[in-house]
């Protein structure tokens, strides 16, 4: 772990697009520390600027200005090559939709990520079936993902991101899809599993039940943080 | 790899219909290859066969400068010891000695100019085709008179079986003329003027008396064993002939233009092979784009969880290298069933001069073994070629554009 126990840490961020000969403000002069083990949400309302941050703190997305640095490293002075490696080795991502691989079994998407890190094989089944039990998907692991329900899915969204055991966990609207019952599950499990593990977590979200069981709340408006609140 | 093999060969049967349409394609496209391949050998050696079984031979033993003065005072030397080491030679499977000298041919109607040719008729019989071409009467029997002709020449002389003709040749020693009176007894038609217009075949033996030549021969005409024979330079049957002041020379260099036609007939099927090819990329790289840009944003998932872009050009390489596989297995056997059927049945394109060759006999596509392994690694290397470009187009590809809404 970093000294300072920052995962991440951003120096005034902003990105602009040009839109048909417009510059769009995405995101504006953004200071963003994040520490390690936090449950921290950015909230704001559509077009704020979330998910547009969340992509430059992945190094999904450059920014036209300012500095990211996660886990004390510089994502600017990367090559495409060790962003790819940085982000398999230490970020773990849970999407809307949850995007799994839909010819790969449920085992062989959670050990994906293992394999591109070249985790052995027996170490991989071990660590996937650890995870699944976890999740609360033992006994689904030789299925399709098509075979599975929503929340069932977002599960193994959620395993194959943890599995690789990353220093940050980002997690795009994840109960977006879900219905609210199974959506507060899934939260109350990743509340467990961040206590349990010390993983970061950083969602971007509508979702007030998320926000409720955030331990730090960082409001977007207009690109910029309108508020940073932390609870306890 | 394995894990990308795995992950490819899913893929592809992702969208089970497009596959198989594409593979469909790609296979009829290796399958007509290997069809025109065979076909085209078929032809091949159906104009090498007609071109050489009617009278030429696969291969010609003469007197060195024969072939190019026509000399009648160059007889072959030593033809007895040549006629039977020829018997004894395991690569010739027949031979026919043969005099050869310009003559003039008399009838009571007309007069002709006409090549006499000495033939012994058993040997001749076997080896070329002039009792198979027979239209009247029969081949000769040994009869020191019969003579035989083509039927264009027997429609200038205006004769016919039994009719009397008079051959005058000029000794080879002294050029006296030398005359002899024969009897038609057989008029063949081949198709081939040449042939038809020009020739008037009369036992050896006579054929020598006429010219003065005791034993002496001009020509031995061989066929082999082995259609390919005559073909191949490394065979020791040219050396072993080619001594003495005698040469021995196969069909390629007796008709040279033959040979060309043949070898333009191999660069047809170069552009036939090109164009075939073209319809392989543009399924390939139709089938694939339409993947790729279908699961734009799942190659962006797999980009933004670690992926390098090496590892999506990969994917998609050995995708493309899947679909190949497919269309081969397709393809080679929808081009193994039609060629085998159609080798079976023959193609009847008896009576069509092709390249100035009649030809004569169906025509047999040829399967080789080289068929199913050159074009179908031709296919696969296009494949994997082809697939090369939407493969550094996705590895190109922005992670949080692929993904639109991304993170």
């Amino acid at each position: 772990m970093n000294q300072n126990h920052n995962i991440v840490a951003t120096r005034n961020v902003s990105k602009t697009y040009h839109d048909n000969g417009v510059d769009v403000h995405a995101v504006r002069g953004i200071d963003l520390t994040i520490e390690s083990g936090e449950f921290t949400a950015v909230v704001g309302p559509s077009g704020s600027g979330k998910t547009t941050f969340l992509n430059i703190i992945s190094g999904l997305d450059t920014p036209t200005e300012g500095e990211v640095r996660l886990d004390g490293r510089d994502l600017s002075s990367m090559s495409g090559r060790e962003l790819s490696d940085f982000r398999r080795d230490h970020i773990g991502f849970i999407f809307q939709a949850y995007n799994l691989i839909p010819v790969l079994r449920v085992e062989e998407n959670v050990e994906y990520i293992m394999m591109l890190q070249g985790v052995p094989r027996e170490e991989r089944h071990r660590r996937v079936k650890e995870i699944l039990d976890d999740v609360g998907l033992a006994g689904m692991a030789d299925r399709l993902p098509t075979k599975l329900s929503g929340g069932q899915q977002q599960r193994v969204a959620i395993a194959r991101a943890m599995v690789s055991r990353p220093r940050l966990i980002l997690a795009d609207e994840p109960t977006a899809n879900l219905d609210s019952r199974t959506g507060a599950d899934l939260l109350d499990m990743m509340r467990e599993l961040n206590e349990k593990t010390g993983m970061t977590f950083l969602f971007s979200t509508h979702d007030r039940m998320i926000m409720k069981r955030a331990r730090r709340v960082v409001t977007l408006r207009d690109g910029q943080i309108a508020d940073d609140e932390r609870r306890e | 790899m394995g894990f990308y093999w795995k992950l490819a060969w899913r893929n592809i049967f992702r969208n089970k219909r497009r596959t198989i349409i594409a593979s469909v394609a790609i296979g009829i496209g290796l399958a007509a290859l290997i069809y025109s391949d065979a076909l085209i050998i078929g032809m091949k050696e159906s104009l090498i066969r007609s071109t050489t079984s009617s009278f030429l031979g696969e291969a010609q033993i003469h007197r060195e400068g024969y072939r190019l003065s026509r000399d009648a005072e160059l007889t072959i030397r030593h033809s007895s010891a040549l006629l039977e080491q020829l018997a004894q030679d395991k690569s010739v499977a027949r031979f026919a000695p043969r005099t050869q000298a310009f003559g003039m041919l008399t009838s009571p109607a007309n007069v002709n100019s006409v090549m006499l040719v000495g033939v012994d008729p058993e040997r001749e019989r076997h080896l070329s085709q002039f009792d198979d071409a027979l239209r009247q009467g029969e081949w000769l029997r040994g009869e020191a008179r019969d003579l035989v002709i083509g039927s264009k020449l027997a429609e200038t002389l205006e004769v016919g079986l039994g009719d009397r003709v008079v051959m005058t040749v000029a000794q080879v020693k002294g050029g006296d003329l030398s005359q002899e009176m024969f009897r038609v007894s057989g008029v063949y038609h081949f198709g081939i003027r040449e042939l038809d217009t020009g020739m008037a075949l009369v036992p050896l033996s006579k054929a020598q008396q006429m010219l003065g030549i005791p034993d002496g021969i001009h020509e031995i005409a061989v066929r082999f064993h082995h259609l390919h024979d005559a073909e191949n330079p490394d065979l020791g049957f040219w050396d072993r002939y080619s001594s003495n002041g005698n040469e021995a020379a196969g069909w390629p260099e007796l008709m040279p233009e033959m040979k060309n036609v043949l070898e333009l007939t191999d660069f047809s099927m170069y552009i036939l092979a090109l164009i075939l090819a073209g319809v392989v990329v543009f399924g390939i790289i139709n089938t694939l784009f339409m993947s790729m840009y279908e699961r734009m944003f799942e190659f962006g998932v797999l980009r933004a969880v670690g992926t390098r872009a090496g590892g999506i050009r990969k994917l998609i390489v050995l995708e493309a290298l899947a679909l190949g596989l497919i269309s081969v297995g397709l393809g080679a056997l929808l081009g193994l069933g039609t060629t085998a059927l159609m080798a079976h049945l023959g193609i009847d394109f008896r009576g069509i001069e092709m390249t100035g060759v009649h030809i004569q006999e169906l025509i047999y596509p040829q399967l080789r073994t080289m068929q199913f392994i050159k074009y179908p690694a031709w296919v696969i290397l296009f494949c994997s070629l082809v697939g090369l470009y939407p493969a550094l187009v996705a590895g190109r590809m922005k992670i949080a554009t692929a993904m639109r809404k991304s993170m």
